[in-house]
């Protein structure tokens, strides 16, 4: 890791004069880039503009985009009750599921990284659920392990626990989701026991020599330093609890229900475009949720002055 | 990255007790985790009428009776799927191993005016989330006829539109010393030559992670194959496990744990040979998964 990080560092300072004509360069350069600006510009680009273009009209995909200005937008912010449904699921989503899961991560990788034998079994073990997770048939499973006669009812029942349709209750459904997100810790794990390889021993030696608790130790040592891979998982989690679709979708077949109690940002925005064709509209709800992000991003940037360390 | 564990150091060490306590309490961790995926692999090896009602994981006697049922469960069978999964999925895996590793060979090798600006460019859609770019596309390929087949799903991965992967491998190319492409550039080298008889046979471990991801993210896909694909004979296992669902009405859960199981076959194939690339994947890039 760290010889790649000094490639990196060397990334754009020593360049040496180049033995090839300008000309030659940018044919040779451009040449290697064709796919990747093609798509870029007729995949991503292209088409983020035309969204952006489309979010200012009424479009069903068959008569041809009418321009109402901002109508899509003022109808999200003031007429949708179902917008701020969908908002008050995915931010209780995202803010319960995000902390959970990197806490989860951080106190297994503590345990793990203790010189602990069999550490490469048990990372396996716990990076397992992780990799199948995004996997429909996961969230099939989760759907029948929460349902009234599913398997967690099963074993409350040995303990003598009535359970409850957990999947089809409306107060508990989107709690069995951010379950499900926690479930799958381990590739945070993963990158947090990598962080913690970093952290130089001899702090450790040194603190405890000095008469150091380890409790002492983990808020002293352990968690500054660890605080850039702390702020980098909560990030990429962060983004991508927004972006969270497949489980909602199979829980609720598509619904959002029962009740709206999952209905997901997304899974409105698939609902707006693909069941009731309001093109437009969908387009302006994914440059709301672009703008959430945007902030979310900007705001946690700004506040890792205040708590996140890196090496001088 | 060595894989093994730091001395135990004065501070740390504890008495053998605790450490008793400690396996003790990772190894039910992992039991509570992992139960769901057993219960279920068990599930589907059970006659149909024991699945339900019982938590445990040990059948009265093995039988495969669920597997064909699932099988041939849905109008076309899921042979069909399985083989539209694999297609779509390693049309997937080479567009996006030659793609983003020409891109990346250019970000990390090659001096040209402007690359910069398009590695920031590149670095932005990273963050840009799909859905921006959903309706667009979905429009641009059904004017183009595309809707119902393949072609949506896989020709995106030719145009080198999974960034993530264009960033991995820039990584790894810049730890390549640059002295080997300089002595071939004076050896009269032409820069594809470069590419193609130094870059990518040292970049075996790289590309192999980056195959390897794809192959499980196309695999797991089911946002674009739902929009994509509308004819039963095209639908890809996501989205079959999907409709199995649906038609059962919930009915034959033995059936669909069975091919739920199958599902996960080749992404459990893939953690079990390579899970050291996986996990160094993810170690050196803060993948999410």
């Amino acid at each position: 890791m760290r010889e790649r990080m000094t490639g990196a560092a060397s990334f754009g300072g020593a360049t040496r004069p180049p033995r090839t004509s300008k000309l030659q360069s940018i044919r040779e350069g451009y040449g290697f880039l064709m796919p990747w600006l093609a798509g870029l510009l007729g995949l991503t680009l292209g088409p983020a503009l035309f969204s952006l273009y489309l979010s200012f009209t009424k479009y069903d995909l068959v008569s041809d985009p009418k321009w109402i200005g901002m109508g899509n937008y003022v109808r999200i912010f003031s007429t949708d009750p179902k917008f701020w449904i969908a908002m008050k699921v995915t931010f209780t989503y995202v803010f319960l599921s995000v902390p959970l899961k990197l806490g989860f991560a951080l106190a297994i990788a503590m345990m793990l990284n203790k010189g602990l034998r069999g550490l490469p079994i048990y990372r396996a073990l716990f990076y397992l659920p992780s990799l199948l997770g995004g996997s429909v048939a996961i969230a099939i499973l989760w759907r029948q392990v929460f349902s009234s006669g599913g398997l967690f009812n099963q074993v409350l029942a040995m303990l003598g626990i009535k359970g409850m349709g957990w999947v089809s209750t409306p107060e508990t459904a989107l709690y069995t989701l951010v379950l499900l997100t926690v479930w799958q810790f381990g590739s945070s794990m993963i990158i947090f026991l990598a962080g913690l390889r970093q952290i130089p021993a001899d702090m450790y030696e040194a603190a405890s020599i000095d008469g150091a608790s380890p409790r002492r130790q983990f808020f002293r040592i352990t968690l500054p330093l660890l605080t850039p891979v702390i702020f980098f998982n909560a990030i990429v989690q962060t983004i991508d609890a927004f972006k969270a679709f497949n489980s909602a979708f199979i829980i609720s077949d598509g619904t959002g229900g029962p009740v709206n109690a999952t209905l997901f940002y997304t899974l409105y925005l698939f609902q707006e475009a693909f069941s009731f064709f309001r093109m437009g509209y969908a387009a302006a709800l994914a440059w709301v949720l672009v703008m959430i992000i945007g902030c979310i991003t900007a705001i946690s940037f700004f506040m890792s002055r205040y708590w996140v360390h890196y090496d001088e | 990255m060595s894989d093994t564990a730091p001395d135990m150091l004065p501070g740390m060490q504890r008495s053998r007790w605790s450490g008793v306590r400690k396996h003790t309490f990772l190894c039910c961790v992992s039991l509570v985790m992992l139960y769901p995926l057993l219960w279920m692999v068990a599930a589907s090896l059970k006659p149909s009428t024991e699945i339900l009602n019982t938590a445990s994981i040990i059948p009265s006697h093995v039988d495969f009776s669920s597997y064909r049922r699932g099988w041939f469960g849905l109008d076309v069978s899921f042979g069909t799927f399985f083989l539209n999964s694999l297609i779509v999925s390693v049309l997937s895996v080479i567009g996006n191993v030659m793609t983003c590793s020409l891109t990346a060979f250019a970000f990390a090798r090659l001096h040209f005016p402007g690359r910069n600006l398009c590695f920031a460019i590149m670095l932005g859609t990273l963050m840009l989330p799909y859905h921006v770019v959903l309706i667009p596309q979905y429009i641009l390929f059904l004017n183009l006829g595309w809707i119902d087949t393949f072609l949506p799903l896989v020709v995106p991965k030719f145009m080198a539109t999974d960034a993530f992967f264009i960033f991995l491998m820039v990584q790894f190319f810049r730890g390549i010393p640059r002295e080997l492409d300089e002595a071939a550039r004076l050896d009269g080298c032409s820069a594809w030559r470069i590419y193609y008889k130094i870059m990518l046979p040292l970049s075996i471990p790289v590309l192999a992670t980056a195959a390897i991801f794809s192959f499980i993210f196309t695999w797991d896909d089911f946002f674009a194959p739902l929009i994509y694909l509308g004819d039963p004979g095209n639908y890809t296992s996501q989205v079959a496990l999907r409709s199995f669902i649906d038609s059962s009405n919930q009915s034959d859960w033995g059936g669909l744990f069975a091919m739920s199981s199958l599902a996960l076959v080749p992404v459990f194939i893939f953690f079990v040979f390579f899970q050291r690339l996986l996990i160094e994947g993810i170690a050196t890039t803060g993948m999410k998964r």
